[in-house]
């Protein structure tokens, strides 16, 4: 990538680039070539010094009632702490003589036969909590002890491995950025629709004109490199921030945002498949990534959300649908990787916060609980991973909820030293066992 | 009286250094949310110190001590029980499923209250009679942090709110006695699990490495001796209570003074200690100046707050009156947070203020909800409100309060505005020449000069006969500007 193609795409863009010292958006010269021709987008992911694994995280987002995800139809226990809410053992879709999958989980059980799925059973923490805002946070930090934590454990990894001049390392989908791609340094890149992921004023021309770097004499931008856009001088060795050097780095940040949503804009739109995704925002957001992946993003992380697993009154049809919604968007995902032959390149993990109480409510529903299962998909994973661990006792319980046999940490150790190929140490803190989970 | 460093000395007008509008907008930029034409004008005729003594003329004390009517909604919760004792009376007998829905309701009404005093809140900095006491309140409410998202209880928090208003240009001394006294701070810092069987040093270590001294001028040992000291203090849910029986009155050594302590003295001796004057003061100089700082001058404002027994007016003066304050530098090189950026552009447009529901969204995309610090840190504020995502939150939140119904009854602050075309959005009138009514937008908006090219580009978006429209799309314009997001 030459700086006078950079520049060509620029004027082709419309921005007006007219000086010499010319500005260099912070990640422009690694991937501007897929916007310059969408026509000729490559099938993989072009990367700079590292694999081009990718990983896709799905969040069940209020609870999800682990018990009637991953059935222990072969124990009593479960049909008399259930008396409302238990599935009949002929509807369970079976994995063995003790546990089978929700009924409308028929495409997961699909994945699980052809060795696409491992299901980590009884996975949880120490002294659990029940608060939802401060059990995600454990989850999304992978920290349960410490209250001030201001990264997030895909963050952490984000800062270990990348740059940070490219905002595209992490993208979540969604209006807010979750606590677990934020890092230190790196921060993700985040929006609920990609239509929304741009600038809506009408005067697109000279908006970029303002925005777009060598129209005043303040914005000699300093290319990539330099310190992440930190837009300090030194003055008299105090560092002091200045109004120039303030513009510099929103002028910067400001086209960096344009260049990412024309792309991403374009990407989305120019998406055609054949895989039939779930409405709404959780089936939008899988197509969206699956659209991004195709469009060759140096993406590494993606992130969906697929919420309202807090069942605490009426849970059955609820959590029927919810089962199907989340299954079909998994199974179009996955349908749509094949397709694109880019399915051996990516892992994807679906956690919840905590699972839900053994003994059902009084309102034929289920309160906050602890250990639940997690899921974890992809070519990748070795055919004998598909029931990891253990189920965890019906009765043996803690404060009437299951105890956890395995903690999530060990499954994000996994991920992060076999999957992205990256030590887990500094990123959790310490060192976790890792499951035996992949193809070797 | 120690010599105050030259930076902090009052600024005095030259004739190459004037005190102008910018460094009239300045101040009202940064002791408040941002002033009006007419606003500056007054600061500019007032000159800096009158200027400054001026927006610290408010009474000392919560907000109904200014006005009984001005207040948030809080019919949500009227009703329910406050303290604990009340609230296990009222579960008494009672069957699972009807605490659940009785649990429900209340959470629900406590929400709803939440939301009322931040609505309240925002109102209130934009539209109130006081900015810079919204404005210290906010500063402090990033210092003295408590979540709504830990602490649920709406009436706590707006104790809460009300306690930092009152304090927010008081003494800091009998502030930090207040805040350790409030119980949502005891809650969200465990002081309420702090007792003498069980120590819980959570609000200790926070008391120095965040409120008062900084990270690196106590041990380990200090944070145990000053948890003992306040176990035992806590609340009833409604109020502070002292659980005597919970204390612990043995002796304790503190920064190796030996006594028999209790909170009170712990933060007395925490005063004294030479660090504190300074970290308060590195504190405001973030906020209200620049996030770097030359220790040395930071070091001399630490100095002017302990010399007045901490009291916070005469080292806010200091500090808004000095050069350092007006040095070209610091004027407009601060990232606008978002409700900065909210608030002032609601004033400075004239528009307005949507229901905190309606913004709820754009301030949580921007990172920012009122009631809601992310950590007891705060907010990062700075560079950390900005990446390419909130980038086009905070262009697309402006350009649609812009678009937003013009005010329609009479504030006291905000200047009056052309209400007479109630369409939609900002008033513009097409009068003078386009160069004219670029400068005056921009002079309104940006409050600073810009460049000569980006000049340029706004007089070519109107061209030679400006109207309405063409006007209107020029103002989008200079909203869009990153200009716009620094103050």
């Amino acid at each position: 990538m030459t700086h006078s193609h950079t520049r060509r795409v620029f004027l082709q863009r419309g921005l007006a680039l007219v000086s010499a010292g010319l500005t260099v958006p912070t990640f422009i010269d690694s991937t501007v070539w897929a916007m310059a021709d969408p026509l000729d987008v490559k099938l993989t992911q072009q990367e700079s010094g590292t694999d081009g694994k990718i990983l896709v995280v799905v969040q069940l987002s209020g609870g999800n009632d682990g018990l009637n995800t991953v059935i222990p139809y072969g124990d009593d226990a479960y049909y008399r702490a259930r008396p409302g809410l238990a599935k009949r053992a002929e509807e369970v879709l079976k994995l063995n003589s003790y546990v089978g999958l929700h009924p409308n989980l028929a495409p997961l059980k699909e994945l699980y036969d052809d060795g696409m799925l491992s299901i980590i059973q009884g996975v949880g923490y120490p002294n659990p909590n029940r608060s939802h805002f401060r059990s995600m946070d454990i989850w999304h930090t992978a920290i349960p002890d410490k209250e001030v934590t201001t990264s997030g454990w895909l963050g952490r990894y984000f800062d270990n491995t990348c740059s940070g001049e490219d905002p595209h390392a992490g993208i979540a989908i969604g209006d807010t950025a979750p606590l677990a791609m934020k890092g230190e340094r790196v921060l993700p890149l985040n929006f609920e629709r990609p239509e929304n992921y741009r600038y809506k004023g009408q005067d697109q021309e000279r908006y970029l004109k303002l925005n777009g770097g060598t129209v005043g004499q303040e914005t000699t931008v300093e290319p990539s490199g330099t310190g992440g856009g930190s837009g300090q001088t030194k003055t008299k060795g105090v560092r002091i921030i200045t109004p120039d050097n303030q513009l510099e780095f929103l002028t910067r940040t400001a086209m960096d945002a344009q260049l990412s949503s024309d792309r991403i804009t374009q990407l989305v739109n120019n998406y055609n498949t054949r895989s039939s995704y779930p409405r709404g925002s959780y089936g939008e957001g899988l197509r969206t990534v699956a659209a991004m992946i195709r469009g060759g993003l140096p993406t590494r992380v993606y992130y969906v959300s697929l919420g309202g697993f807090d069942t605490h009154a009426n849970q059955g049809g609820r959590h029927d649908n919810l089962m199907q919604q989340f299954a079909q968007g998994v199974s179009a995902f996955w349908n749509d990787m094949k397709e694109q032959k880019n399915h051996q390149r990516v892992l994807m993990m679906c956690f919840s916060e905590f699972g839900r109480r053994v003994q059902q409510n009084a309102s034929q529903g289920t309160d906050h609980g602890a250990a639940a299962p997690m899921f974890l998909f992809g070519p990748a994973i070795e055919k004998r991973a598909g029931l990891v661990g253990n189920h965890p006792s019906l009765t043996r319980l803690d404060q009437g909820d299951l105890i956890h046999n395995i903690d999530f940490r060990n499954v994000y150790a996994t991920i992060l030293q076999d999957w992205l190929n990256t030590p887990s140490k500094p990123i959790l803190g310490q060192q976790f066992k890792t499951i035996p989970i992949f193809k070797s | 009286m120690a010599r105050l460093h030259p930076q902090l000395e009052p600024f005095v007008e030259s004739s190459s250094d004037p005190w102008d509008r910018v460094k009239a907008a300045h101040l009202l930029n940064r002791a408040g949310f941002g002033g009006t034409e007419q606003e500056i004008n007054r600061v500019l005729e007032a000159g800096p110190q009158a200027a400054v003594d001026e927006l610290l003329d408010f009474p000392d004390g919560p907000s109904d001590l200014i006005s009984a009517t001005d207040q948030p909604d809080l019919s949500h919760i009227e009703g329910y029980p406050r303290t604990f004792a009340e609230r296990r009376k009222l579960f008494e007998g009672k069957t699972a499923e009807e605490r659940m829905l009785l649990n429900q309701r209340m959470n629900q009404a406590n929400q709803q209250a939440l939301r009322a005093i931040a609505n309240w809140w925002v109102q209130r900095m934009a539209y109130g009679p006081y900015p810079f006491h919204e404005k210290l309140t906010l500063f402090w409410h990033g210092h003295f942090t408590t979540s709504a998202r830990d602490e649920r209880s709406a009436w706590l928090m707006w104790q809460q709110n009300e306690t930092w208003r009152a304090h927010a240009a008081g003494n800091f001394g009998r502030f930090v006695k207040a805040v350790s006294r409030d119980p949502a701070m005891l809650d969200y810092l465990n002081n309420q699990q702090n007792r003498k069987a069980r120590p819980n040093e959570n609000y200790a270590r926070e008391l120095m490495e965040l409120f008062t001294l900084g990270i690196g001028n106590y041990t380990e040992n200090d944070i145990k001796e000053a948890a003992r000291a306040f176990t035992g203090w806590a609340h009833d849910g409604e109020a502070f209570i002292f659980r005597k029986f919970d204390h612990d009155d043995g002796e304790k050594t503190f920064f190796g003074v030996r006594g028999n302590f209790d909170g009170d003295d712990i933060i007395d001796l925490i005063l004294r200690h030479k660090a504190c004057g300074p970290y308060i003061a590195s504190r405001f100089w973030n906020f209200f100046v620049n996030e770097q700082y030359d220790p040395a001058v930071i070091a001399s404002l630490g100095e002017v707050l302990r010399e007045n027994d901490y009291e916070l007016r005469p080292m806010i003066r200091t500090l808004l009156t000095s050069k350092a304050f007006y040095n070209r530098q610091n004027i407009g090189s601060q990232i606008k947070s978002p409700i900065q950026l909210v608030v002032g552009t609601v004033r400075l447009l004239g528009v307005k203020m949507p229901e905190v529901n309606r913004l709820n969204g754009a301030l949580n995309q921007m990172g920012q909800v009122p009631l809601m610090p992310p950590t007891v840190k705060g907010w990062p504020g700075g560079k950390m409100w900005i990446n390419t995502s909130t980038m086009f939150v905070r262009y697309n939140t402006v350009l649609w309060l812009a678009g937003g119904e013009p005010v329609t009854s009479g504030r006291r602050v905000i200047d009056a505005i052309n209400r007479r075309n109630r369409s939609s959005g900002i008033q513009v009138e097409v009068d003078g020449s386009t160069e004219q009514i670029v400068d005056r937008w921009v002079e309104r908006l940006i409050q600073r000069p810009i460049s000569e090219q980006k000049r340029a580009i706004l007089i070519e978006a109107i061209g030679s006969e400006p109207n309405e429209s063409s006007v209107r799309n020029m103002v989008s314009l200079i909203l869009s500007m990153p200009e716009y997001q620094l103050c």
